[in-house]
């Protein structure tokens, strides 16, 4: 081969390599498929939320008290769970971290940096939809990553309803 | 294809390249739920539970900030008498010792031979009957060492070590034991008065280091910030004496660099013209008394011995005796000698003679809190009871020594010999939280829990014009396998009944239980509180963080003793071999050793030098120049029993024949903070004691000083320039106003 069909050959690979590389950068933000965002049990909000029209708060209880809403306690999970679908293997997942006093190890998806003061009190309070922000939360299969919630994002939603936009009320 | 071998190993790199991007996975956070929740708990939400500080003696009030079962930050208590929202640095670094990774977590036994510091864990079972039979063998031959405790936990160590047959020493180094004695000696009490500066008008303060570390720092300067600045009209003028700029010293209107050793002296010198110019309050039946000692030194040697010019002393003593409302303190420095009870005393008289006891502005001395663990059993010891108990051990008088918190073989000097009590005592155990250099020689050890994990109380001991007791709670689950030292007393208590004639053996209760009882019937004894149930009570006191009155009763007749004889300080070394004093200091930070396992305490900065992490020697920058040292050179300081190593700071605020050092550092246990860094001034000290109450002589070792001409690690925060000629501060003689 010539010099500049390597050339050539060399360029694309390189191009199809960067792609790669970014393309997987990008969906380690977006997608539920990678390792490290999958989660110890299964957990379905599609059926939880949806199909069954349980309550966000009925879980996530100290989203009106707190600025964290929490991951619901085991014994929550298990006070329906004791009888209910016991049958399914990732119910099983569940029974035996309550076996063996374990709490479910949940990954993480969302973390806002140390410098943001988010309460999810106040929104609540403010009358906002869990939906608003999470979005279609009761059509999901899993426990979705959503994307990124950046300031501009933040920022567009607090002017339109009028809410504060001072710096100093989210950046304490 | 005709594959060349640069072209083969541009293909290998880009290839290689782009397989390691996938690699930059980000860690994976986890969201731990509860597996039940907490009925207290709301995440997100931050619990305030009331608490005193554990830190130092003084047992300032605190809140406590937990977040989820986690303590966030802890802060002073409003409410709290002493303190009044305040809090030191020590105080908001205790979370460091709450969460310090070289905490020990369980019970150890040692393994390998004495010295070694090679423990192995064991289960409570074992170590709880092995501790049992130890006391069983040695009854009657057990002696105790423990850090100051008071309320129940000292009752309960009392009670105990009086059935066990053995003395309980309370032993802290900062304990400001000559002062103690003195007040004894001078107005019979035990407690401390309280030092009214907020309504002083003319401070005179021997070394009393009040701002940097002394008795109760936090309610001194806030007192010191009302004397100064709380009055219309009125700033009150203060006078520091002590040969090196402290802190204390740096907020002065005018500090007087005495030569170490005699400001005895000078106390007797302005008593003397105060009873010269009839401007004395004593009773007439006393005045003779005081004649006598303060007369007892002519003037001109006054003068040839402090240094102090006549007409300085003459002004001082116009300056004290007319002063609405003067007041003399002694301390630091001061208290540092072999003759320093008497100094205390003479200086506790200069205060009897211009009146002012038990008038605002002076020293006010009120009658004790009636509570458990609060009398005359519970005062500090000197350094020279722990050498009489080392004697003790080595005649085969006592054969167990139990440790709590107290860290002897670090804090006294070689040059005594405490090692051997350490080398030879035949059976240790200890009750401490680390392996610091006292419970690394121990045989046994039985951690307790921290002091934010435990139940406590503590009755003041004076210092406040209030009468308080503070309560402490748990404000975390323990951390680790530890067990609280009450209740192991408690429960070995029981074990032992049957070898006992003792009629009043402790129950078996719970700590927080006998905690409780004496706490019931202590409430029902106040008036205050006779309407309310003990639960509601209870819960009160909790809420606040303790009980106290508004005011105390000022205890109406005070005898004062006249002062002893004055005799001057004796010192290790003669003065051509060895030309400098040294002066010893607690660092801001880690104080006299038990905070330098707590980086934030190494992290702060000291006040004068901004010298962190390590040790350094302060020189007056002529002696420095006279020696030709350079800043930060390695000095080697020689005492008659050791020698030492550490880093130059140019430092003006001394006189030109003494050195300064700071306490705290040069440990060789202690954790992964302490060790190995800086040097442990204490090591070159002679074993000098005051005449009067044993207390170690920190100040009187002579020394010598060389250059090594290499230079020395020192971490300093601000940049130095005494190497490049201009000083940033110039030193010269201003004529008196």
């Amino acid at each position: 081969m010539g010099k500049e069909r390597w050339t050539a050959l060399f360029l694309i690979m390189f191009t199809a390599t960067l792609a790669t590389a970014a393309g997987l950068l990008y969906s380690t933000g977006s997608a539920d498929l990678t390792t490290q965002d999958r989660q110890p049990i299964a957990f379905s909000h599609q059926v939880h939320a949806g199909e069954l029209n349980i309550s966000c708060l009925y879980c996530h209880r100290y989203a009106s008290t707190s600025p964290t809403a929490a991951v619901p306690t085991v014994s929550l999970c298990m006070s329906c769970h004791r009888s209910m679908n016991t049958a399914h293997p990732e119910v099983q997942k569940l029974v035996r971290y309550w076996q063996r006093k374990e709490p479910i190890p949940w990954v993480r998806l969302q973390r806002l940096p140390d410098f943001v003061y988010f309460t999810h009190e106040m929104h609540v309070k403010g009358r906002m939809q869990c939906a608003d922000c999470h979005g279609r939360v009761e059509q999901m299969h899993g426990t979705p990553r959503a994307p990124t919630y950046e300031m501009g994002w933040c920022l567009t939603c607090h002017r339109q309803r009028e809410a504060s936009d001072d710096c100093w009320t989210c950046h304490k | 294809m005709d594959l060349k071998r640069r072209d083969f190993f541009k293909l290998i790199g880009v290839t290689t390249v782009g397989s390691a991007l996938p690699g930059c996975e980000r860690e994976a956070h986890n969201l731990v739920p509860y597996l039940l929740p907490d009925e207290e708990i709301i995440p997100g939400i931050a619990n305030w539970y009331a608490s005193y500080c554990r830190e130092c003696p003084a047992g300032c009030g605190i809140l406590v900030r937990v977040m989820e079962g986690r303590a966030k930050k802890i802060e002073g208590n409003p409410s709290h008498p002493l303190n009044q929202g305040k809090l030191c640095a020590r105080g908001h670094a205790a979370l460091q010792d709450l969460y310090n990774p070289d905490r020990l977590r369980g019970p150890m036994r040692r393994e390998g031979p004495r010295g070694e510091g090679t423990f192995r864990p064991i289960g409570w079972e074992e170590a709880f009957s092995l501790w049992v039979s130890q006391l069983k063998a040695h009854q009657n031959r057990t002696a105790m060492i423990s850090r100051p405790v008071r309320g129940t936990l000292a009752e309960i160590f009392s009670r105990f070590m009086k059935a066990q047959g053995g003395p309980l020493v309370l032993y802290d180094a900062g304990a400001a034991v000559n002062e103690h004695t003195a007040n004894r000696a001078n107005f019979g009490i035990d407690q401390w008065p309280h030092y009214d500066l907020a309504n002083s008008t003319f401070l005179l303060s021997f070394g009393t280091p009040f701002l940097d570390d002394w008795l109760s720092p936090v309610s001194f300067g806030a007192a010191f910030g009302r004397m100064r600045q709380g009055r219309a009209g009125m700033r009150g003028r203060f006078v520091q004496i002590e040969p090196r700029l402290s802190l204390t010293a740096a907020s002065a209107d005018r500090w007087i660099p005495i030569r170490p050793g005699s400001e005895g002296l000078l106390a007797l010198g302005i008593g003397q013209l105060i009873l010269a110019h009839g401007r004395s309050q004593v009773e007439p039946s006393d005045r003779r008394k005081f004649e006598t000692v303060y007369r007892s030194h002519p003037m001109d040697h006054i003068v040839q011995q402090t240094g102090i010019t006549q007409d300085e002393i003459e002004r001082l003593a116009e300056e004290f005796a007319t002063a609405s409302t003067p007041l003399a303190l002694g301390g630091g420095p001061a208290s540092s000698y072999t003759n320093s009870t008497i100094t205390m005393q003479l200086i506790n008289g200069l205060n009897v003679l211009v009146g002012n006891i038990g008038r605002p502005g002076g020293v006010q001395i009120y009658d004790g809190v009636q509570f458990p663990g609060n009398d005359a059993t519970v005062q500090p010891a000197s350094e020279q009871t722990l050498l009489e108990i080392a004697q003790a051990f080595d005649q085969g008088r006592y054969s167990l020594l139990q440790l709590y918190q107290a860290n002897p073989l670090y804090s006294l000097p070689p040059s005594t010999g405490m090692a051997r009590l350490f080398m030879q005592a035949p059976f240790i155990v200890s009750f401490s939280s680390y392996l610091d250099e006292s419970t690394a020689m121990s045989d046994l050890i039985l951690p307790d829990h921290a002091p934010l994990e435990s139940w406590g109380d503590h009755p003041q001991n004076g210092l406040s014009g209030n009468l308080t007791v503070g309560l402490g709670q748990p404000v975390v689950e323990p951390l680790y396998d530890t067990r609280s030292v009450g209740d192991l007393f408690l429960q070995a208590s029981h074990h032992l009944l049957d070898m006992r004639q003792d009629h009043h053996p402790l129950p078996a209760h719970p700590f927080k239980d006998r905690l409780q009882a004496n706490w019931q019937s202590f409430l029902a004894d106040q008036t205050s509180e006779s309407g309310d149930t003990f639960d509601l009570a209870w819960t009160c006191r909790l809420q606040e963080g303790g009980w106290w009155t508004e005011r105390a009763n000022v205890q109406s007749k005070i005898s004062s003793h006249a002062p002893s004889d004055y005799e001057p300080a004796a010192f290790a070394g003669d003065d051509k071999e060895y030309p400098f004093y040294l002066s010893l200091f607690p660092a801001m930070g880690v104080g006299r050793g038990e905070g330098s396992n707590r980086p934030w305490l190494q992290e702060l900065p000291d006040t004068l030098t901004s010298a962190v992490w390590g040790s350094w020697v302060e020189i007056n920058p002529k002696t420095a120049r006279d020696h030709n040292l350079r800043s930060g050179e390695l000095l080697r300081i020689t005492s008659p029993h050791g020698r030492i190593e550490v880093p130059v700071v140019f430092f003006p605020g001394i006189r030109p024949d003494t050195i300064a050092l700071p306490m705290g550092q040069g440990h060789w246990a202690y954790g992964r903070y302490a060790t190995g860094r800086g040097v442990n001034p204490m090591s070159i000290l002679a074993p000098l004691f005051d005449t009067r109450s044993g207390a170690l002589a920190t100040g009187a070792t002579r020394v010598r000083i060389e250059g090594t001409g290499q230079l020395g690690k020192l971490a300093l925060l601000e940049q130095r320039h005494e190497d490049k000629g201009h000083e940033l501060i110039t030193i010269g003689r201003r004529q008196p106003t």
